[in-house]
């Protein structure tokens, strides 16, 4: 595979305001790590370096439904994107800094729409940075901060030293309750090792599961008063994929708009293979992963993050596609 | 072993050539340049009055509002004659 065959990896980075977002993009841009970043911006003026690919974006919103908030993808991103391809041997990789009240989602669905996006670029991860010290004082204001946390592959839980152990485990419990699949990283002024955040591959189905260990392990009862809640859906008898195709296609359909992201493992009947899917809204993607383990246990596990999902509308059509009813929720 | 149809494999790599046939036509009948970003998707839809499967084509000029064209076929079924028809009627509502 030569070089102009390989995709791009794209890491967007989201925060609330204040949270260090410009100082870790600093702190990419400025380290010597033997990478070249193509960076897409909102404000030139926050990045300390002179780099000729840094890129000014403006939040062009581009609703391909008719009202359909599902369905929105940003447009400078496609435009952007499609001039830096023309240059990609002066880059390895794209960087994009959204600002802190941005909606994550137009840029997430951007790298799930397009074929065209899709063949030259694949979206790396989104990294959600957060004031340890101020989280919990913004998060019951703020919404976007809200629906940053849930979005997150990666969440750097930023400004440690200015927070108790204490209150740390508070604030990580918070963002377990909206998001209990991503990563989380503690830092001091972004001082965190880049491995950890970059080339991540979290949009791979194949990486789903090494990416978040716990992702099987834990359950996670969540009942609380948060914009953006999640839950997870249990089975370990396996599923009819007829049946579950139907009803997750229906369930994107009718919750879309407030389906944040989907994750997913699950065992069909007849089917010795492991099926993972993961979701942006209504944009589903699942294939076969790997073949069982004979000492595996064969658990289906959907997680949902979402606003104001209807629990128990979808406890109810996930124990219909269950071959022999019987159902736990986490 | 599979034994069903996956409606969720990746869809790039069903619909890669298909996406580019569509954007050479979209080229072709609006004239437009050969590097002129386009977007082509295939969604699905239950907004009341809406198909429940439309393809929607943007076209992102330079400097210029993007253009939504919309037809009401998956994009395997659509032809060049279906995107001249819609390429028209999306190029007048954009510029209204």
């Amino acid at each position: 595979m030569s070089a102009l065959d390989k995709k791009t990896p794209v890491t967007v980075l989201t925060g609330y305001l204040g949270a260090g977002k410009t100082t870790l993009l600093n702190r990419l841009l400025s380290e010597n790590h033997g990478r070249r970043y193509a960076v897409i911006v909102n404000e030139f003026g926050d990045i300390g370096i002179d780099n000729d690919l840094v890129i000014d974006a403006d939040e062009e919103i581009f609703e391909m439904n008719n009202g359909c908030i599902c369905c929105t993808v940003r447009g400078d991103l496609i435009r952007i994107i499609e001039g830096l391809m023309k240059r990609r041997n002066h880059f390895d990789a794209i960087l994009i800094e959204t600002t802190g009240l941005a909606d994550p989602a137009p840029v997430a669905q951007t790298f799930f729409i397009d074929e065209d996006v899709q063949s030259k670029t694949k979206l790396d991860a989104i990294i959600a940075v957060v004031d340890a010290k101020h989280l919990l004082g913004e998060i019951d204001k703020a919404h976007e901060a809200q629906e940053q946390l849930a979005f997150a592959d990666t969440v750097l839980l930023n400004k440690v030293d200015l927070v108790s152990e204490q209150d740390l485990a508070t604030v990580e419990n918070r963002i377990r309750r909206i998001n209990p699949t991503a990563t989380i990283l503690r830092s001091e002024r972004c001082q965190v090792a880049l491995d950890a955040i970059l080339g991540r591959n979290a949009f791979d189905l194949d990486r789903i599961l090494e990416i978040e260990p716990e992702f099987l392990k834990h359950f996670h009862n969540h009942d609380h008063d948060d914009h953006v809640t999640s839950f997870s859906l249990l089975s370990d008898t396996p599923l009819n994929p007829q049946k579950f195709f139907q009803w997750i296609q229906s369930i994107s359909q009718d919750f879309g708009p407030n389906m944040l992201r989907m994750k997913g493992i699950i065992a069909f009947e007849g089917d010795d293979d492991r099926f993972v899917m993961q979701g942006v809204h209504m944009l589903l993607e699942g294939n076969h992963q790997r073949p069982w383990n004979s000492d595996e246990q064969r658990t289906t596990r959907l997680v949902f993050i979402g606003r104001d999902l209807p629990r128990e509308r979808f406890e109810d059509g996930f124990r219909n596609c269950i071959v022999q009813e019987q159902v736990a929720a986490g | 072993m599979t034994k069903f149809d996956n409606p969720f494999a990746p869809r790039f790599t069903r619909l890669k050539s298909k996406s580019l046939e569509i954007k050479g036509w979209v080229r072709e009948v609006m004239g437009l340049a050969e590097d002129t970003p386009i977007t082509v998707a295939e969604l699905a839809c239950r907004d009341e009055g809406c198909p429940d499967i439309e393809t929607v084509i943007g076209v992102l000029e330079p400097e210029k509002p993007i253009v939504t064209i919309r037809v009401h076929a998956t994009m395997t079924e659509i032809t060049k004659a279906d995107v001249a028809e819609a390429a028209n009627v999306g190029s007048q509502q954009n510029t209204t």
